[in-house]
Parts: structure tokens; C-alpha cells; sequence
């Protein structure tokens, strides 16, 4: 059978009609902008590698239910908000109501504020590039919008936990939006978790505005288990002096993407972009990561680490563009890449347009396999073979999981990075 | 303790050992002497285990036990070390977490407790002392950045954690100025013990005056040509490699330090 060419209309039903009327009117109007969407083939530009493992059936179409869900009791150090299948649990949810911060689902927004919030969904997001963000647009049948006020400073890490329950097929679309005030501060954990094991989709988007002098950290996770395929794009747009820092971390799937672009549309705006990517077995792993310097005077780092095991296979794609008016740019970006196994693949393509003649701009990529003379020299010392790759192998990221600046994150990947070792350094 | 008969070794189908033959006792030191492309890092190479050498024919026993059925791994806990010419570096492995693994490995193998982190780092700091390394070098990679002195101590400091049976010392002197070969002699002459062999490979005699061997050897063409006592080095010294019909270009040099290479 030859796979259809565009998504089928039984995605362009949302389910859910618990929202304010501004964002089921945006909803109605992304999914009309939806009929005919071509999926993406080998010869989409920007999916080339990673078409094949889109595997979208109708059956796969459906909205998850969410009714008699309770949520995952998991212990999080700080505030948590969970959501089930895109619905946020309150019950299972603990933050603090303070009146500078704006925590709440869309579901309880007012019309007011839920038509202030439709006019910005999307805007960070360059939704031509990233057409599974229009999907979720018509799809999300709940939300969490925060919103900083000025100098507004969240005094713990916000965890937002993601759990998508395939006891069915079908499908889920998280969504968040974060408006960071004027010098405002808050540190965002998204964890994308799932149980069961029916064929899923999780689209999923989340978008962060960063005012002037805003501090916006936004850890996150992909967890999902070996039925999720997960298409999710992260928006950002900074205003001046405002600083975006991300740690993204994947484990590897049936499909994984993600999308991470940044605007950096003031002066003095800075960006750090971390990405560790692990993948086994036959999994796929696909970052493509935009950042564009609009403004001049700006800061961009960015660094990506990816491991790929047995017949496994993981992208990377990082883009750099820097505006005709962004002097004084400085944008680094590093993409380093370790083959484990001689069936698995890495495709990585560092991408730089510069139209502005006064820039400091460097990017590096590279591939290799584990360092045999290190290794001899590991096990000359009594330490077992396997210890001797895990360590090696760790080293290879130690550098971007220390930098994870929430010790019970870093925590949380240690112990799921194990369990990757322990598949891929079996016992000779 | 080591007995080394006929070994025949190749690396990518060329010959490189041609028939060593060599016995160590427990508590003796020997020095193997050679010019360069003589086979000496080979040899420490091939005893340590390393793969890409293929030993074709001959036998090494280690206290009775056939060395050559052990991978690395198992030769080292049973008590070989080999302290590499060109100690690796691994950035990202801390050296303190690479020491402390390698530790446990060889107590586990001997059904000792293993060390906790602080119990490992009291011994750690008290070792480094002994050769002279500043303990801000543990936390640092793996010989990440080290100079050439700060790796040859750092693999001193290892030799004296794990405590082998038998000690490879591969051109420990190389790269060294005179103080920190003072150092490293110091670090060597501790391990000296009843119990213990210590093999040196070395391209010149400078080493042997602060590590003074029973037993001189030397390594031309693959073959073990000359033995005798400390009384050969200072020969060698003093008359090159020549008088034994051995071509050294290296030798007309000897009188200056060694290879700072690294």
C-alpha cells in the first residue's frame, strides 16, 4: 500500500470543548489551514532522514481519553502540573498561587485572556517549517499558560509532566506558552512520559516570550516508550537582554522530533542551547534547531551530543541565521556524535546563513566511535570491558548532564542513561 | 615469577619480536635497554595485552599461569602493570573516578570490600603526595592537559594504588626533567619488593642511576643480543650500541636528555 500523501481528515477532528471561545475559534481555523497537509516524504527537505518513521494510522487519529485518569504520583522536587493526554490533572497538581504569576490551564482562562492568548499561539513558531505545530493548533483540547509579571521570579523549578496512556491507539497534543515579563525568572521542567503500549502520537508544542532582561531556563525530556511516536516543536522569542537557556534531553523512539526555534529579536539577547541525544535497538531521534540572531549584539551556544547504539539512528540539524542587521553577532554551535555500533546511523548538518559582515560565528561536527586506545588503557587498569565503554561513552556527555541545572533532572537521566548501558554494553 | 619463552610478535603482519626469552624472579628489577625500533614497547605492549599486537608463537607464564589466554582486564587483576610511554588522555572521565574504579575492580577480584568515594580520596591524596602530584590533578580528566612529567607521575600514582605483582615501566623516563625523574625514581624504588617484579624499558642509562637494576638486557632486531649485570648499562653508556653490532642513530645523541616530545 502506498502511504498516503497527506494527512488523513481524521486527524482535522478536535475533541474536547472545554475551552474559552477565542482558542476553540483558533482551533477551527488551524484546522481548516490543515486540510490537504501533505506529509512529509524523503524528498521534504527538512524530514529527509526521518520520514520513514512517521507511521500515522487512522486509528492513531482519535483523542485519547483523559476521564478517570488521576495522574502519575511521581515526586518532584518543587511545583508540579500534570497533564494527561494534554488535559491538566489538577488534582495531581501542586503550585503555588501567587498574584505575579499566572499558572493556569486554558481551560480556565477568561474570554478576555484566552483571546489575548489565541492572538500569540503560533507566533513564535515559524509554521512553515514546522507544520506538525499547526496540528496541535487545531488539536489541543487543553493547555497551560504561565505568565510572569515583571520581575516576577519563580522560586523553585516548575515541573510539567507530560503523560500521554496508550492502553488505546490515538493521540495527544500538550501545549504551553510562557510569557516572561519585563526581568521576570523561572525555571520550566517538561517531562514527556508514557505508559501502555497502544501506538500513540504525542504532538506537542510549547512556546516561551521572553520580555526585556527575562531569564528563562526550560529543561526537557523525552521519556516516552517504544509505541510513541512524538512530533514536538519548542518556540522562542527574545526581546533585548533577555536569556534563554535549554537542556533538552532524548531517548530515542519509533519517531522522535523536535523542532527548537529561537528569535532573538532585541539587542544583547543570549542563548545556550544543550542537546544530548541517546538512541538503541532501532530507535530514531531528530532535532532540528533553528536560531536566529534578528537583532545585533547577541549571544548563541550551542551544543548537541548524540549517541546512537546497535542499528539505531539519530539527526541532527542546526541551523544558523544571522539577520542583515545582527552585527556583532556570536554564534557557536557544536555538534559531536559517537557511533556505538557499525549499524547505527547519525545524519548531522550544521547549516549557516550570514548576511551580516561584522559576526563571530563558528559551528564543528563530528563523528566518531569509541577511542580503542582509551579503552585499552581503561582495562590495562583491572576495569571491566563494560565499565570501561560506559565510562567512555559517559564522558562523551558528563559535560551537558552536569550543566543540567536541576540536580533531581540530572538524577532522573542518570538513572535512565543505566538502562540505556545496560542494553547497549551487554556482558561478552 | 614472569618467564618469557621464544615470543614471536607481529603487528599488521610485521614481525616485530623475533624469539624473546626472559625470566624475572620475584624482588628483582630488570632493565631492558635497546635502540629505538628494537621491539621494547612492543614487548610491554604485548605483555599488558594489547590486541594490536598478534603474538604468533611462544609462551609467557606470569607465577605459572598463562598470560597470554588473559584479556587486559584479567592480566591486570592478576597483577600486571603497565605504565605506558604515552599515557592517554581522557577528558571527561575524572582521574580520581577512573583511579577509584580501577582500585575496586582489583579488590573486588581479590573479594575485598570495595573503597567508598571518601575512603578512595584519604588514600588518593596520601598517594599523590608520594609523587609529587598536586591532588587538584585527581579531579582533572584523566591526564587531560597534563604535562609529560604530571602523566608519567600520574601512572607512578596508579602503580602504587593497584600495587602489581609485576610493574611494566615503558620509557618512564622520557619527557622528564631532572627533578621529576628524581620524583618518579622515588615512586619506583617504593615499589621495590620481595614480592614484586619490576621490568624497565628504557632507551637510555640516565634512568638506571636512580633506579639501579639487578639485571640488564638488551633488545635489538626483536632479540634479547646481550644480559649482564647494572655494569652493562654503563658500558652502553659509554660505548653506544655499536660495539654489540647494533645500528642506533639515536645513540650518537645520548649524552643529551631524552625525547621531551610529550
Amino acid at each position: 500500500m502506498k502511504p498516503a500523501s497527506t494527512l488523513s481528515t481524521a486527524f482535522l477532528h478536535p475533541a474536547g470543548q472545554a475551552l474559552p471561545e477565542p482558542l476553540l475559534a483558533l482551533r477551527k481555523q488551524r484546522g481548516a489551514a490543515l486540510v490537504d497537509m501533505p506529509l512529509p516524504t524523503r524528498k521534504t527537505e527538512n524530514w529527509k532522514y526521518s520520514s520513514k518513521y512517521l507511521k500515522l494510522t487512522d486509528e492513531m487519529a482519535v483523542s485519547l481519553p483523559t476521564a478517570g485518569k488521576t495522574g502519575s504520583a511521581l515526586a518532584v522536587p518543587g511545583y508540579k502540573v500534570v497533564f494527561i493526554n494534554g488535559v491538566m490533572i489538577p488534582e495531581a497538581s501542586e503550585y503555588p498561587d501567587l498574584n505575579n504569576i499566572l499558572i493556569q490551564r486554558f481551560g480556565d482562562l477568561s474570554d478576555a485572556e484566552a483571546s489575548e492568548l489565541a492572538e500569540r499561539l503560533d507566533t513564535t513558531l515559524n509554521t512553515k517549517e514546522v507544520q506538525f505545530a499547526g496540528l496541535n493548533s487545531a488539536r489541543f483540547e487543553d493547555g497551560l499558560m504561565i505568565r510572569l509579571n515583571p520581575d516576577a521570579v519563580l522560586d523553585q523549578p516548575l515541573f510539567i509532566i507530560h503523560e500521554v496512556t496508550a492502553d488505546a491507539s490515538g493521540s495527544a497534543f500538550p501545549r504551553i506558552f510562557v510569557d516572561a515579563g519585563r526581568n521576570s525568572q523561572i525555571t520550566l521542567v517538561e517531562e514527556y512520559i508514557s505508559s501502555g503500549q497502544e501506538a500513540v502520537l504525542v504532538n506537542s508544542v510549547t512556546e516561551f516570550t521572553l520580555a526585556e532582561g527575562a531569564n528563562v531556563t526550560n529543561i526537557r525530556l523525552s521519556m516516552g516508550g517504544e509505541n510513541v511516536q512524538h512530533i514536538g516543536a519548542t518556540g522562542v522569542t527574545q526581546q533585548r537582554s533577555s536569556r534563554f537557556e535549554s537542556h533538552c534531553v532524548g531517548f530515542g523512539g519509533p519517531l522522535r522530533r523536535h523542532d527548537l526555534q529561537v528569535r532573538m529579536e532585541g539587542e544583547g539577547a543570549e542563548c545556550k542551547l544543550n542537546g544530548v541525544v541517546v538512541t538503541q535497538g532501532t530507535q530514531h531521534y531528530d532535532n532540528h534547531t533553528t536560531i536566529e540572531h534578528v537583532a545585533a549584539h547577541c549571544d548563541s551556544e550551542e551544543t548537541y551530543r548524540n549517541i546512537a547504539a546497535d542499528k539505531s539512528h539519530a539527526v541532527f540539524n542546526g541551523r544558523i541565521h544571522i539577520h542583515q542587521d545582527a552585527q556583532k553577532s556570536n554564534a557557536n554551535m557544536n555538534n559531536k556524535n559517537l557511533l556505538l555500533s557499525t549499524g547505527a546511523e547519525i545524519d548531522t548538518k550544521p547549516e549557516l546563513e550570514i548576511y551580516a559582515d561584522d559576526v563571530k560565528c563558528a559551528h564543528g561536527a563530528t563523528i566518531g566511535q569509541l577511542d580503542e586506545e582509551s579503552l585499552f588503557y581503561l582495562v590495562s587498569r583491572g576495569i571491566d570491558r563494560r565499565e570501561a565503554n560506559v565510562l567512555l561513552t559517559m564522558a562523551f556527555i558528563n559535560e551537558l548532564v552536569a550543566q543540567i541545572p536541576v540536580e533531581a533532572v540530572r538524577d532522573t537521566v542518570q538513572i535512565r542513561l543505566n538502562q540505556f548501558f545496560d542494553q547497549a554494553f551487554q556482558e561478552a | 615469577m614472569l618467564s618469557i619463552k621464544n615470543l614471536h610478535a607481529s603487528v599488521e603482519g610485521k614481525e616485530i619480536l623475533k624469539g624473546i626469552n626472559l625470566e624475572i624472579k620475584a624482588g628483582e628489577v630488570h632493565a631492558i635497554m635497546g635502540p629505538n625500533g628494537s621491539g621494547k614497547s612492543t614487548l610491554s605492549q604485548v605483555l599488558a595485552g594489547n590486541d594490536a599486537f598478534e603474538v604468533t608463537s611462544g609462551d609467557v607464564t606470569l607465577n605459572g599461569e598463562n598470560l597470554l589466554a588473559k584479556v587486559t582486564e584479567e592480566r591486570a587483576r592478576e597483577g600486571v602493570f603497565l605504565a605506558f610511554q604515552y599515557p592517554v588522555e581522557i577528558p571527561g572521565v575524572s582521574n580520581l573516578q577512573f583511579m577509584r574504579t580501577a582500585v575496586n575492580a582489583m579488590r573486588h577480584h581479590k573479594g575485598e570490600p570495595e573503597m567508598n568515594a571518601a575512603e578512595f580520596m584519604k588514600l588518593a591524596r596520601e598517594v599523590s603526595k608520594q609523587v609529587d602530584l598536586d591532588p587538584a590533578f585527581l579531579k582533572r580528566g584523566v591526564n587531560e592537559g597534563f604535562s609529560g612529567g604530571e602523566k608519567k607521575r600520574n601512572e607512578i600514582m596508579q602503580a602504587l594504588l593497584l600495587q602489581p605483582k609485576l610493574a611494566i615501566l615503558d620509557e618512564t623516563d622520557s619527557g622528564l626533567d631532572i627533578d621529576a625523574l628524581k620524583v618518579v625514581s622515588d615512586g619506583v624504588n617504593a615499589l621495590r619488593a620481595e614480592d614484586r617484579a619490576i621490568l624497565m624499558v628504557t632507551h637510555y642509562q640516565r634512568l638506571l642511576d636512580y633506579i639501579v637494576p639487578d639485571y640488564v638486557h638488551v633488545l635489538a632486531d626483536g632479540k634479547i643480543v646481550k644480559s649482564g649485570g647494572r655494569e652493562l648499562a654503563l658500558e652502553l653508556e659509554e660505548r653506544g650500541y655499536g660495539w654489540l653490532g647494533i645500528k642506533d642513530e639515536a645513540t650518537a645523541d645520548s649524552s643529551a636528555l631524552s625525547n621531551s616530545a610529550n
